[in-house]
């Protein structure tokens, strides 16, 4: 619920884009595996120690019984690991899951179904959409400073033939009649793109999974979004019903996707930190 | 100009073997991925009466497309190696009905989203890439299939949703309880979470 799917429908990728893609997909592959060899060697190492001290005094019935199928792995077959990010906050972290979590089923969950219920979808449709027209600065200012004035010229042809054919962002126009895409970005993303890591993971109540990069890159995207100035004092009763309207509005898309995610779960706290890592990286390489 | 010939026809001549190799995992995954599709759609099968015998097929056609042998190994990674083949095979057995009771379900509410195969990526000599892109009204999403060349079938090992890893996701996951435990706790923590059902 938290992991925010920022307007998808812009990343059709352009086939000029194969090349850059490929390499992409490349990298994804074999970056994480000097990440972990600098990060912590120990585990593999240990593993690797633990075990031929346990095939040791009993080869045969490893050879034996188990088909080639079932045999060990080498460090190759095992595939590489994915990356990784620092906890050293993990009580408060766990803590801030679980209100999340209750939150969710408590609150956003049922309103959202009765949202969903009372509000039909093309409605829903349309407020999905002045919500994300509404963050083209975000989009326009990022792709400049990630030095990408291509996007940045889209991100703003978009956003003024949304805001007048589309009747105030409600409809995407740009995408349904004109066929443009943009590209989604955000400043937790530039500071990754100059280099900044994501430091460390954080839970915030309501906000969900972020790190010290992604938190001033929330903050930094919220001063270019327009709904923040909604209202005159910071917790006006405006700028909240805005949010929670945006929120709830998104969420009844979304209904059942948190559950999947942490039904499908060991322990779903681990499962969304990892989530949160891999989807920014991922981010990164856009 | 003969050079200009060659230099037009040796590029041509070595895409020929790739493209040739390319097709085939695309094709394989988006046969199993249409079979579940169809029987999403089936309209014999609608309504609380087909729910069972709907997922009796997605199951089916899951079984077809992953290799959960080689799912396993790659969500376990090394500590794959401290399991004994009983404990292996438990494993592939437990966490294959663990992602079944996790996703069915989920897949079977789907209903009018498209499903579009777009392209295939190698990945190594023996591992391919097939992406795919889910469209609904309002939202898309990129599902990326990793399969590898088995026996002449190319099979799923791991589904890649939005750039997250469902593999790496997992290995996670296990990596922190095989820290300090052994693999029965582990096998312990699933069959648990499989009897919760």
């Amino acid at each position: 619920m938290s992991l925010q799917r920022r307007d998808l429908r812009r990343m059709r990728v352009q086939e000029w884009l194969l090349c850059p893609l490929l390499l992409m997909a490349l990298s994804l592959l074999f970056s994480p595996m000097h990440v972990r060899a600098a990060d912590d060697p120990d585990p593999v190492a240990g593993v690797e120690e633990e075990q031929t001290g346990e095939v040791a005094p009993n080869p045969p019935s490893f050879t034996e019984k188990a088909s080639d199928e079932y045999g060990n792995v080498t460090e190759e077959d095992a595939g590489v690991e994915g990356p990784r990010i620092a906890d050293p906050i993990e009580p408060w972290n766990r803590a801030m899951y679980h209100v999340n979590d209750k939150l969710y089923f408590w609150l956003l969950k049922p309103v959202a179904r009765g949202y969903k219920y009372v509000v039909p979808e093309s409605f829903r449709g349309l407020f999905s959409n002045f919500y994300q027209n509404l963050k083209a600065p975000v989009r326009i200012v990022n792709n400049l400073l990630q030095w990408k004035p291509r996007y940045a010229g889209r991100e703003l042809a978009r956003f003024f033939i949304n805001s007048t054919i589309g009747v105030g962002g409600l409809r995407d126009c740009a995408t349904e009649c004109f066929g443009i895409n943009g590209r989604d970005a955000d400043f937790g993303q530039t500071l990754g793109k100059y280099g900044v890591g994501l430091g460390f993971y954080i839970v915030w109540p309501v906000f969900g999974p972020s790190s010290p990069r992604d938190t001033i890159g929330m903050v930094a995207d919220g001063a270019l979004t327009p709904t923040t100035y909604v209202g005159s004092q910071q917790m006006s009763p405006e700028r909240v019903g805005l949010y929670a309207h945006e929120k709830i509005n998104y969420t009844s898309f979304h209904l059942g996707d948190y559950e999947a995610l942490k039904g499908a779960a060991i322990d779903p706290y681990v499962a969304m930190r990892d989530a949160y890592v891999q989807y920014r990286k991922k981010a990164l390489g856009q | 100009m003969k050079n200009w010939l060659a230099g037009m026809v040796l590029p041509v001549l070595l895409m020929f073997p790739f493209v040739v190799f390319a097709g085939v995992p695309l094709d394989t995954v988006k046969a199993n991925a249409n079979d579940v599709l169809d029987t999403l759609r089936d309209p014999k099968l609608q309504g609380e009466a087909g729910k069972k015998a709907k997922e009796q097929r997605i199951e089916a056609a899951a079984d077809k497309l992953f290799d959960y042998v080689e799912l396993s190994k790659r969500t376990l990674g090394l500590n794959w190696n401290k399991f004994t083949p009983e404990q292996r095979k438990e494993f592939v057995q437990l966490f294959r009905s663990i992602l079944r009771d996790a996703y069915v379900e989920k897949i079977a509410s789907y209903s009018d989203e498209k499903v579009e195969f777009t392209k295939e990526v190698p990945l190594s000599e023996d591992t391919v890439e097939v992406q795919s892109m889910v469209t609904s009204k309002t939202w898309q999403m990129p599902i990326y299939y990793r399969t590898i060349k088995r026996d002449n079938q190319w099979k799923t090992y791991d589904v890649v949703i939005e750039g997250v890893s469902l593999v790496s996701n997992y290995r996670t996951q296990f990596r922190e309880i095989l820290g300090n435990n052994p693999p029965e706790t582990l096998l312990e923590t699933l069959r648990k979470k499989g009897a919760k059902r």
